[in-house]
């Protein structure tokens, strides 16, 4: 055997074995059961949204952290899978299951294509110029959305049914104690493609295609005098991630069951997006797991406690609004983060944890 | 260096833009679209040409400019409002009181956010110096803390812009009708354009800033605190936007805490068009976007944001840097 | 001619060590520079030449030893701060400011607009009579060898003690090194000198003392008379072979 593949057997069998492993399955295994654990509805929303969010992160990540391109407008085909899951559900009303798939199925391959399209288009300037051109392109979707009412249902978006069992008022009968209801059956759904995403996406960032990518990240001018387009594997790196946007988009679409452009293609859900890789770490795909958990708990639980100071404060208007106004804590919070842990927390983590192995 | 043709090519796009909707449109119509149009360039030259300059003099990409530009117009709505109060001025009073009043409010939002600007690149932006990637998280981070402190400043809600009463309306030239704000908003954007102008051409310091968009390093060298420069140009980009947004406000009549975002896009459009890091760049940007999507808009009202794309797209395929390059 | 052993160093660089990233480049760099001498520092591409002069004016920070200017430690000091006190730059891509014109380009250089300027730029008009005949054009559209020309005179028009110069022969035609070697001469006597020259011949026509340095550390010093005869040391550092 040569020593890369000697490597690489390694590596698979360092995987297994680490300590990381178990918390990895313990994780699954809380996803799993959540169902079980929680009665209510609002824990099983915000812990769903943390799944979706967790694989479109990672998504981001393997362009942002793996291939190394800043993208600002990745969000875009986040929309595009809820679109196209919507228009065909609502606008369309052609419900059924194999309707339902292939709405994914072309909401992949049109992400697939425009991704390529730009890409080629625009990577081959400058690397800030991707990053601008990309934010224009989705603020232009955004308001393409907004304005094609005819399509799109406007500002107000369309809300849709969902067919079969995933259907609301389906019940499968009840499971240790659990109904099983459309709701629950989707949230089955979504998590097991979610993981199969997840897992997609470590699978071709530990690829041979993923490892050029990363020696593009390191070090561009190597990967060229190594012999290869650089920008074509950049190409195919983004498109890839577009894909598997899109099929979380799918996910968010069936479990809202209702798309706008505000709920699917808001920059500030690109911002969400791009605080939770900068929270959870770049280059590391299981930061995008804490860095959605981090928001998405965040944002259900602190307006809770800002409730309870404001009950507090006496009622002076300012005073009121400081308290109200979470998000302001959570900006300062956010710069902080950047500051002190410039590798997110997943990542810093790993870095400490690496370096202990050294000593 | 290019082949002559090349060099008059962006002359070339605006004059065809300027001229084009002549075959659609009725020549009063186009009067008053074209000065609506130039306004809305001037405006955006205001906002996009502090960013441009940023980019190329600190090489800082500066996501949170467009909070600066709302921090202009609340600034902005807050002095005329208290002027005007201890005043009078803006109301119907003589024309010459009006303009007082509006360039005082101007002048102090533009001074104000300087400060702002300051501190934002004291404690925000050198950290990541070098950076494009950090610099886009922090200063993501910073745009929602400024964007949030107005909403707790001012409130949350959508304010009504005093606009001063000699401005509203519109006067009667040659049979045309011409609004009367876009006018003077062209004339002040003019004489602003003017000013920059004079100072980075003519003085030294100016000079200095433009080598230093060319090579920082360099300028160092040569014996000049760079780290002063980076923050007085900073401070003069914010403040541009500041104006800018003062204006913009007074021009739809309205300000909400997230006006910025919605101009940033455009903002970051005509920088990329006209050339990062370049002046000339940006107006002639920023008048490219604004007339073309004010003549789409009479004609296709749906297309105009594609109308911007679209040129987006044509310049990138022709000149991948934008327009100008850096430093003109 | 014998070094004047009495003669005080305008530049005296100890035991430097300087780290870029995680590069040691610098490994241990000490020289001395006369006044009225050319100091010409020599050696292989990568040994660390222009790294030293980047250090010595400011651009990287030694992580250890000393450079003293006229007796006053400078290795902790800004590039601006140390500009000031009398070093000029020339880099390697010259660094001249293709879109300001020729003009421009002294103006941000000048530190005082005063009569003693002025009576440089007419010494520096001497000098280099193109930069007269260009002063308005743009210092973009100026021929190699004029661009390092200006590149070189810039600094000069504040008077300063040292220059340092690196590779100014790169990508130039021989009858404009020529050109170029004759106005470096005529500078001998309004600042010091200190040259990196990869090409010898250049190396030898303009320099007094010289230093060879190889893998980040000066290894070698002593007249330039003594090197052009030395062959050994010629092919060892420099990969010269036969006679020059």
């Amino acid at each position: 055997m040569n020593p890369v593949q000697l490597f690489r057997l390694e590596e698979k069998e360092a995987r297994f074995r680490s300590p990381s492993f178990f918390l990895r399955i313990l994780l699954l295994a809380f996803f799993v059961f959540t169902p079980f654990l929680f009665r209510s509805f609002e824990v099983l929303d915000v812990v769903l949204k943390i799944i979706i969010f967790a694989a479109l992160v990672a998504s981001y990540d393997v362009i942002l952290g793996y291939t190394g391109i800043v993208s600002l407008g990745h969000v875009l085909y986040f929309g595009i899978g809820c679109y196209f899951v919507g228009i065909f559900m609502g606008k369309l009303g052609w419900t059924s299951y194999g309707h339902l798939a292939l709405s994914f199925l072309i909401a992949i391959v049109i992400s697939g294509i425009l991704s390529v399209l730009i890409g080629l288009f625009s990577l081959r300037i400058r690397a800030i110029f991707f990053a601008m051109v990309t934010l224009a392109f989705m603020e232009f979707t955004f308001i393409l959305s907004s304005q094609w009412r005819s399509v799109t249902g406007g500002d107000d978006g369309i809300s849709f049914k969902l067919p079969g069992i995933l259907a609301i008022d389906f019940s499968f009968g009840k499971i240790l104690g659990v109904e099983f209801s459309g709701r629950i059956i989707s949230y089955y759904l979504i998590l097991l493609l979610s993981l199969f995403l997840f897992l997609l996406m470590l699978r071709f960032v530990h690829s041979p295609v993923g490892r050029v990518l990363q020696s593009i990240r390191d070090n561009e001018q190597r990967s060229i005098a190594l012999g290869y387009r650089t920008y074509l594997f950049q190409v195919i790196g983004s498109s890839f991630a577009s894909c598997v946007a899109a099929v979380t988009g799918g996910c968010f679409a069936i479990w809202v069951r209702y798309v706008s452009p505000d709920s699917s293609l808001s920059v500030s859900i690109m911002l969400d997006v791009l605080l939770m890789v900068i929270v959870g770490g770049m280059g590391t795909l299981y930061g995008g797991i804490f860095g959605a958990a981090f928001l998405m708990v965040t944002r259900a639980f602190l307006p809770k406690l800002q409730v309870l100071i404001a009950s507090l404060l006496p009622g002076i208007p300012f005073a009121i609004r400081l308290s109200e106004r979470w998000l302001f804590y959570f900006g300062l919070l956010f710069i902080i983060i950047v500051y002190f842990f410039p590798k997110g927390i997943v990542g810093t983590a790993q870095e400490i944890l690496a370096r202990r192995k050294r000593e | 260096m290019n082949p002559s043709w090349r060099r008059w090519l962006p002359t070339l796009i605006v004059f065809a833009i300027f001229l084009s909707p002549f075959l659609l449109i009725s020549p009063k119509t186009y009067i008053t679209l074209t000065i609506s149009g130039l306004a809305m360039g001037m405006l955006l030259f205001l906002v996009s040409s502090g960013f441009s300059l940023i980019f190329g003099f600190l090489s800082v990409l500066n996501l949170a400019h467009g909070a600066l530009f709302t921090w202009g117009a609340y600034i902005g709505f807050t002095a005329f409002t208290l002027i005007n109060k201890w005043t009078g001025w803006g109301g119907p009073n003589s024309m010459i009181l009006n303009i007082v009043i509006f360039l005082l409010a101007l002048i102090v939002a533009g001074l104000l956010v300087a400060v702002l600007g300051i501190i934002t690149e004291r404690l925000v932006i050198r950290p990541v110096y070098g950076s494009h990637l950090f610099q886009i998280f922090i200063t993501v981070g910073a745009m929602i803390v400024m964007e949030e402190l107005i909403r707790i400043v001012w409130g949350p809600n959508d304010e009504v812009m005093p606009v001063p009463f000699n401005f509203m309306g519109s006067w009667d030239l040659f049979d045309v009708v011409v609004s009367k704000y876009p006018l003077i908003a062209i004339v002040v954007g003019l004489i602003l354009y003017i000013v920059i102008f004079m100072i980075l051409r003519k003085t030294k310091i100016g000079t200095i800033v433009r080598a230093g968009v060319e090579n920082p390093e360099m300028v160092q060298v040569m014996g000049h605190n760079i780290y002063r420069y980076f923050t007085g140009v900073f401070a003069a980009g914010s403040a541009l936007a500041a104006i800018g947004g003062g204006m913009w406000a007074t021009f739809v009549k309205s300000i909400h805490p997230a006006m910025g975002g919605e101009i940033i896009v455009f903002a970051l459009i005509v920088a990329i068009i006209g050339g990062l890091g370049s002046m000339t760049g940006s107006v002639v940007g920023a008048l490219m976007v604004g007339l073309s999507y004010n003549y789409v808009a009479y004609l296709v009202p749906k297309a105009a944001l594609g109308i911007t794309m679209l040129l987006l797209v044509i310049i990138l395929s022709i000149r991948p840097t934008g327009l100008f390059p850096e430093g003109t | 001619m014998e070094a004047d052993p009495v003669a005080e160093p305008i530049l005296k660089v100890e035991g430097i060590h300087t780290f870029i990233g995680k590069h040691h480049i610098l490994q241990g760099v000490s020289f001395a520079v006369h006044p009225g001498k050319v100091t010409v520092l020599l050696g292989r591409n990568g040994a660390g030449k222009s790294t030293t002069l980047r250090t010595i004016i400011g651009l990287l920070s030694p992580s250890q030893g000393s450079i003293l200017l006229r007796n006053r430690a400078i290795h902790h000091l800004k590039p601006y701060e140390i500009s000031r006190l009398g070093i000029g730059f020339v880099p390697e891509d010259r660094g001249i400011f293709n879109f300001l014109t020729v003009e421009e380009n002294f103006r941000v250089a000048m530190l005082q607009e005063d009569g003693k300027t002025r009576e440089m730029m007419d010494t520096i008009f001497e000098i280099f009579p193109d930069l007269k005949k260009f002063w308005k054009a743009k210092a973009g559209n100026l021929s190699g060898g004029q661009k390092q020309m200006l590149a070189i005179a810039r600094p000069l028009v504040n008077r300063n003690e040292l220059l340092l110069i690196d590779e100014p022969s790169k990508g130039l035609a021989p009858i404009v090194i020529d050109h170029l070697i004759d106005s470096i001469n005529k500078l001998k006597e309004y600042t010091v000198i200190i040259l990196v020259e990869q090409n010898f011949y250049m190396a030898s026509s303009l320099g007094d003392d010289f230093y060879l340095f190889d893998d980040g550390k000066t290894v070698h010093q002593g007249q330039m008379q003594e090197l052009i005869q030395n062959e050994e040391l010629k092919k060892k550092y420099l990969g010269i072979a036969g006679t020059n």
